[in-house]
């Protein structure tokens, strides 16, 4: 059966302050930048702003039925339905992963793809759609896993192919953070696939991909704000 | 022309509008931004449909103003472009 112990497994109040602060850190870079594209329209602007929507909706739906657990007592919606509540949550949560991953992605290259980004945004749709299908309906975490994984090389080829020039230091940074953003969202995905996989790394994983998000939001309210 | 190319160009419309006091007819302006006239409707449409510049009528001539977000474009155009070019977009 599908995961759905991801719901239930280990301290329910670190992982809920957790997806808190990304969900918080998500929704303020959406909202520090909702100026800039009001005014200028900008096509990058907006993809990059829907990543982080993306990640934003990704984490509530990871941890909103701990968060209904852990105040309110909301135990009867498990015990009632527990499998049901599990698979849409997962369903959500590796559909809007992949989905933020694809337009960050997307906020990079866009300038050269232009004229095939409806094509392009459907390919993002059901590859998807793939990954959270997969996801939920395969018994072992050895599909879900190999997909991740190929994600995670196209997403580092694709970084890789737009380096303009790895010697200006700007780009440098830019190409680290996304490269570890990426390693850090698949890393994410495995652990809740395989609930072991990081029993005793999952704090560590939490804290990094905290500083992730952290780093990304200082850099935006600092331009955000000159 | 590239993309960035695109708000570059906004930039030096809205800034020849401010430079003339907030005031300037239509024919100056196409002359001042050094645009073919195709081009020039273009930007200029898309100015107009963004509410980043607006038509008045004073004595039955046309003339073209900022409107707020037009002003705040310019302050923030610097900003704008830094943040492009710091995440690549």
């Amino acid at each position: 059966m599908p995961p759905i112990n991801f719901l239930l497994q280990g301290n329910a109040s670190t992982e809920l302050i957790y997806s808190f602060i990304i969900i918080i850190c998500s929704l303020m870079i959406y909202h520090a930048t909702k100026e800039m594209y009001q005014l200028s329209s900008y096509k990058g602007i907006k993809y990059f702003r829907q990543a982080f929507l993306f990640f934003a909706i990704a984490y509530f739906f990871r941890y909103s039925i701990k968060f209904l657990l852990a105040f309110f007592d909301a135990k009867g919606i498990l015990e009632t339905s527990p499998m049901f509540i599990g698979i849409i949550s997962l369903f959500f949560y590796l559909y809007f992963t992949s989905m933020a991953i694809f337009y960050l992605l997307y906020s990079i290259i866009w300038k050269n793809n232009s004229k095939n980004s409806r094509r392009l945004f459907y390919i993002f749709n059901i590859v998807a759609l793939v990954i959270a299908l997969v996801g939920i309906f395969f018994t072992g975490p050895e599909m879900p896993f190999i997909l991740n994984i190929i994600l995670l090389i196209i997403a580092f080829i694709v970084l890789l192919t737009n380096q303009k020039d790895y010697k200006k230091k700007k780009e440098r940074n830019l190409f680290i953070i996304y490269t570890l953003l990426f390693i850090f969202g698949s890393l994410n995905i495995i652990d809740i696939l395989v609930p072991d996989f990081f029993q005793f790394f999952q704090m560590a994983l939490y804290l990094a991909s905290i500083s992730i998000f952290m780093i990304i939001l200082y850099k935006v309210l600092k331009r955000v704000g000159d | 022309m590239g993309k960035r190319a695109k708000l570059e160009i906004m930039k030096d419309i809205l800034e020849i509008i401010k430079k003339n006091k907030n005031s300037i007819k239509p024919t100056p302006l196409l002359r001042k931004s050094g645009l073919s006239s195709a081009s020039f409707k273009e930007y200029y449409v898309d100015l107009i449909r963004r509410n980043l510049v607006k038509e008045v009528i004073n004595k039955e001539e046309k003339f073209i103003i900022l409107t707020d977000m037009g002003f705040r474009f310019l302050e923030r155009y610097r900003s704008i472009v830094d943040f492009i070019e710091e995440f690549d977009l």
